[in-house]
């Protein structure tokens, strides 16, 4: 079978390509649905011809029974954060922790795995006297971008967690992070951004910045920088990994580097990404069609952090965000049916493809999910149960009740009762009539 | 009691009610059947808050390891790799135990009393020591003459008594597969029995009870244990079962038949004694009247006589038989000493005294002359106890094998002697002191009326959906969760409901190894084959036999 026909074959066999292909055929004009197969296809066929060029793919060894005798004596170490989805009006708590699941397979039962919990925070965002976030320096109180504070303490949360791991010199094999190992920093670098309080920062990292804690040293890019430098320093190999991409960095950068190299046109390299934009191509639908089981894509160095975007042009944070390291990424397909999960490092094992084998056999450990499966374990850990966000949900209920209900004012009982309503449409918010008015 | 002492394993989870609790238990701290304890606290009757110890038993326990993805194990069946050598969790087992609660008790009582507020969530629970489960099993049965059995099932240092009054007058019940152990029960109870001198009959089928006779001078040189063999005799008045068992043993007879029957009975009188003689003499009399039918049955043909005198015969041959197979079982315990059932009717002394074990050995009998021979029985003892002048002491009757002697409706076996009379007995024998105890591997073959009288129950494994069912149908305090236990109980193991104790218990049955009978054997067939030898007599007839076959083939003369 010509690669050609397989590819075209694979993308009528691809759910999620398919998925798109759909939402195409609904949308899109007729023309655009006649040749998507076709511009898939090509597109997989030339990406793939660039990644045999460049000598990108290889295989993975995976032997089950043999490699865990072999691999028993190394200690693993997975971590994850959990976030509180808790939400109300009224009020913004929030419960974030980390939790680490160390295990060492050849160890006697009592010392075999630890699951830790690294990192806890238990707090209100509305608090002006919360621990986490200082509102000293929020000039844009009335914007709480609660989601944003949310996802940059758990994003810091996680790089600590690891940090703390370097600086208790643990004895790891390899240290694996659910998620990119380097999170994309533009978002936090917005104006009225607040920085993390000095008590934060003291715990986060003892180490940092001792004599002058000021208001930019702990703001999110500095302190994440900070975790970021520490963790590319580790002895131990240290890897973030990525369900699925919705992104195409890998794909973007390897045409850019065969741009740069003048093997493809400025023109062939910009209308491939105009079309990888058209299409919604990404990473993990081009990939699961060109790797086959088994098969990894060597790691590629990629700048996460890129400036010159509306948002970050001519803000304070504009050059620091070339400081970031780059990453290595690279991807394994674990399986037939599922897509090739995305691996990160900041720095370039020497064993690279021994630690990919690693990452397969962890995988192949789950073998419909194709997921890492020390990270499902600490997911399940780390995770903040429904029951603890109902039983917080329930006692900010109470409590705020409790308060308008002593105030005996109607109206601020009615607005309570309001607020506490999912709905404004609810039966109880329905207006009153006849004698009960 | 001290509750300081007690070990912690666990925590009760967040939904309570007054029955039942669930608790996150320790790794390896408790098993099924224990128990447990949890401080809680109640409100009094007076309007305050008092705290109390709450009781309950471990009814289930469910295990499971969240951190263990099924898929996982997909893989490792697949590639045989062995989990210890991988980063699976394998420590993170998390234990449910369902607890059933007892009741609570006081600071200074050790009577349970009924749970009427819910136990507090997230209440610690503890491992009472086993000397105050003890203690509190003594002292809430209140016995005054406990009967040691054995012990609880998931403690052996927990000794369960079950109170013998109840025992011997409210009646019980013992279900269970073959060789789940019934009988090592009811050995245990007839043992502890004896050493109060309480008297009892026993219906053995089997002989199984026959060591009692073996081991009495060594173990009950106080007591007074008789082996009887059953006398076909049967009272004037008792013309019912007769008629009854020619009626059933013989061949179906019409209408006209039985009326011919039944006016022979009526002219034909019977001098009391043996049955066998009885019927020898309807048949001589019926003979008579069937060359002389024109005098005394008129409207009855001699064919029909004929049709009734050759039933007799049937019976009187049946009967013969069974007497016979009984003895020949008999003289194969030469060493044992038989003597013929006194009658129960003018002897009641000689069957139940204080102190007595009478053990009647029905083996050989089939169950319809058995169930005549246990009704009459039973009948004139109870007459007895009726009596004002009480010519005997109270008594157990131990019925094995009882679907024999109590069928159930269902069964269609109509006319079953025994069933009335136990049944009667069954219900009245509260008052008189006639308690029973009824024995069967089969319980939903049983008489409802009779089983649903025992007011305590002792079950063993139990497979069958239908005995399981009629068991808890019968019971009032085997829950759901022990008939769920039943099928996976080892032998001796049993659960223990009803009010000998004051609420189900599984035991461990103690097993009194010298109460085996020694001449039954262990039933080992196996060996028994493999030792065989041919006897004498069959050696001769064998090696006969090959010449005699030998003159067979070579006679052409002779047909086929």
């Amino acid at each position: 079978m010509s690669n050609e026909i397989e590819i075209k074959n694979k993308i009528k066999n691809n759910s999620s390509l398919f998925t798109n292909f759909v939402r195409n055929a609904v949308n899109a004009s007729p023309k655009v649905q006649n040749n998507f197969l076709e511009v898939g296809a090509q597109v997989a066929l030339t990406i793939k011809k660039l990644l045999e060029d460049a000598n990108l793919i290889t295989e993975l060894e995976y032997k089950g029974k043999d490699f865990w005798a072999e691999n028993r004596c190394k200690t693993a170490c997975f971590v994850d954060g959990g976030v509180d989805k808790t939400s109300i009006i009224s009020s913004a708590p929030l419960s974030i922790r980390t939790g680490s699941y160390i295990v060492k397979p050849d160890a006697p039962e009592k010392n075999r795995e630890f699951f830790e919990e690294s990192m806890v925070f238990l707090g209100d965002l509305y608090d002006p006297k919360n621990e986490l976030y200082d509102f000293t320096d929020d000039d844009f109180e009335e914007d709480q971008m609660l989601n944003k504070k949310k996802d940059g303490a758990r994003i810091i949360f996680e790089a600590v967690t690891i940090v703390k791991h370097i600086l208790l010199t643990r004895k790891f094999d390899y240290c694996f992070l659910h998620g990119p190992i380097e999170a994309t920093v533009m978002p936090f670098t917005v104006l009225g951004f607040p920085t993390f309080t000095k008590f934060a920062v003291e715990n986060m990292l003892p180490y940092y910045n001792k004599s002058n804690l000021n208001a930019e040293a702990r703001h999110f890019i500095n302190v994440y920088l900070e975790a970021l430098n520490c963790i590319k320093k580790s002895k131990f190999p240290i890897y973030g990994i990525v369900e699925t991409s919705s992104s195409s960095p890998y794909i973007k950068n390897l045409l850019y580097s065969y741009k740069s190299k003048g093997t493809i046109s400025e023109k062939d390299f910009k209308n491939t990404l105009s079309t990888i934009k058209k299409y919604k191509i990404t990473d993990s639908h081009l990939l699961e069609i060109i790797l086959k089981n088994g098969q990894a894509l060597k790691p590629l160095e990629i700048k996460k952090q890129i400036s010159g975007f509306n948002v970050t042009n001519g803000s304070a944070w504009e050059s620091k965000i070339d400081s970031f390291p780059s990453v290595q990424m690279g991807y394994i397909k674990v399986n037939d049916h599922s897509a090739p999960i995305r691996i990160e490092s900041l720095s370039l094992s020497e064993n690279i493809i021994k630690d990919y084998e690693y990452i397969l056999a962890t995988a192949r450990l789950l073998p419909n999910y194709g997921f890492p499966v020390g990270l499902n374990v600490v997911d399940k850990f780390a995770k903040i149960p429904n029951w603890m966000s109902k039983a917080s949900r329930k006692y900010y209920a109470t409590h705020l009740l409790k308060q308008a209900i002593k105030s005996k004012d109607q109206n601020t009982i009615s607005l309570a009762v309001k607020i506490l309503s999912k709905k404004v449409r609810s039966w109880k918010n329905r207006p009153l009539g006849g004698l009960a008015r | 009691m001290n509750i300081k002492k007690w070990k912690s394993i666990g925590t009760v989870l967040g939904e309570t009610n007054i029955d039942h609790f669930y608790f996150s238990l320790k790794n390896y701290k408790a098993k099924k059947g224990d128990i447990i304890t949890t401080e809680s606290k109640i409100p009094s009757s007076e309007g305050n808050v008092v705290p109390v110890t709450v009781w309950g038993k471990i009814s289930s326990i469910e295990s499971s390891n969240a951190f263990f993805p099924t898929e996982a194990a997909q893989e490792l069946t697949n590639e045989n790799i062995d989990i210890r050598d991988t980063i699976l969790p394998t420590t993170r087992d998390e234990l449910i135990c369902k607890v059933i609660i007892l009741g609570y008790t006081l600071k200074d009582n050790l009577k349970l009393m009924p749970l009427n507020y819910p136990v507090r969530p997230a209440a610690p629970v503890s491992y009472p020591s086993s000397e105050d489960v003890e203690a509190l099993l003594i002292s809430d049965l209140g016995s005054e003459h406990p009967l040691f059995i054995g012990s609880l099932l998931a403690r052996d240092a927990v000794k369960i008594r079950i109170d013998a009054d109840n025992l011997v007058s409210r009646h019980v019940s013992i279900f269970g597969m073959s060789g789940s152990g019934k009988t090592v029960m009811v050995r245990r109870i007839m043992d502890e029995l004896l050493k109060k001198q309480y008297p009892m009959v026993v219906l053995d089928i089997h002989g199984d009870y026959l060591g009692f006779i073996q081991k009495q001078k060594k173990m009950y040189p106080n007591n007074n244990v008789k082996l009887f063999y059953p006398n076909l005799s049967v009272n004037a008045e008792d013309k019912e079962i007769i008629y009854t068992l020619i009626d059933k043993l013989g061949n179906t007879l019409t209408d006209p038949q039985k009326d011919f029957l039944s006016s022979l009975l009526e002219k034909v009188k019977y001098d009391e004694g043996s049955l066998l003689k009885y019927i020898e003499k309807l048949i001589y009399k019926a003979r008579e009247f069937a060359s002389d039918s024109s005098k005394s049955f008129k409207n009855i043909r001699p064919a029909s006589m004929y049709v009734v005198i050759r039933s007799l015969g049937q019976v009187s041959k049946k009967l013969k038989n069974m007497e016979q197979t009984n003895f020949r079982h008999r003289q194969r315990m030469s060493k044992l000493k038989f003597e013929e059932l006194p009658d129960a009717a003018t002897e009641p002394e000689k069957i139940v005294s204080k102190g007595q074990l009478s053990i009647l050995y029905l083996k050989g009998y089939e169950n319809l002359p058995a169930s005549a021979i246990v009704s009459i029985l039973l009948e004139n003892l109870f007459r007895h106890r009726q009596e004002v002048e009480e010519e005997i002491p109270p008594f157990l009757t131990i019925i094995e094998e009882a679907h024999n002697f109590i069928p159930s409706r269902s069964e269609d076996k109509d006319n079953i002697p025994s069933v009335e009379t136990i049944r009667k007995v069954i219900t009245e024998g509260r008052k008189f002191g006639t308690g029973i105890m009824i024995i069967s591997q089969r319980p939903s073959r049983l008489d409802e009326t009779i089983a649903s009288q025992c007011n305590s129950q002792i079950v063993f494994r139990m497979v069958n959906q239908k005995d399981q069912r009629a068991t808890t149908r019968d019971s009032e305090t085997l829950s759901v969760d022990d008939s769920k236990q039943l099928p996976n109980l080892a032998n001796g193991q049993g659960i223990i409901s009803g009010q000998v104790v004051n609420f189900s218990l599984p035991v461990q049955i103690k097993f009194d190894e010298q109460l085996i009978n020694d001449d039954i054997g262990n039933e080992n067939f196996i060996s028994a084959v493999e030792n065989w030898d041919d006897k004498e007599s069959v050696k001769q007839r064998k090696k006969f036999a090959k010449d005699f076959s030998n003159i067979s083939s070579i006679d052409r003369r002779r047909a086929n």
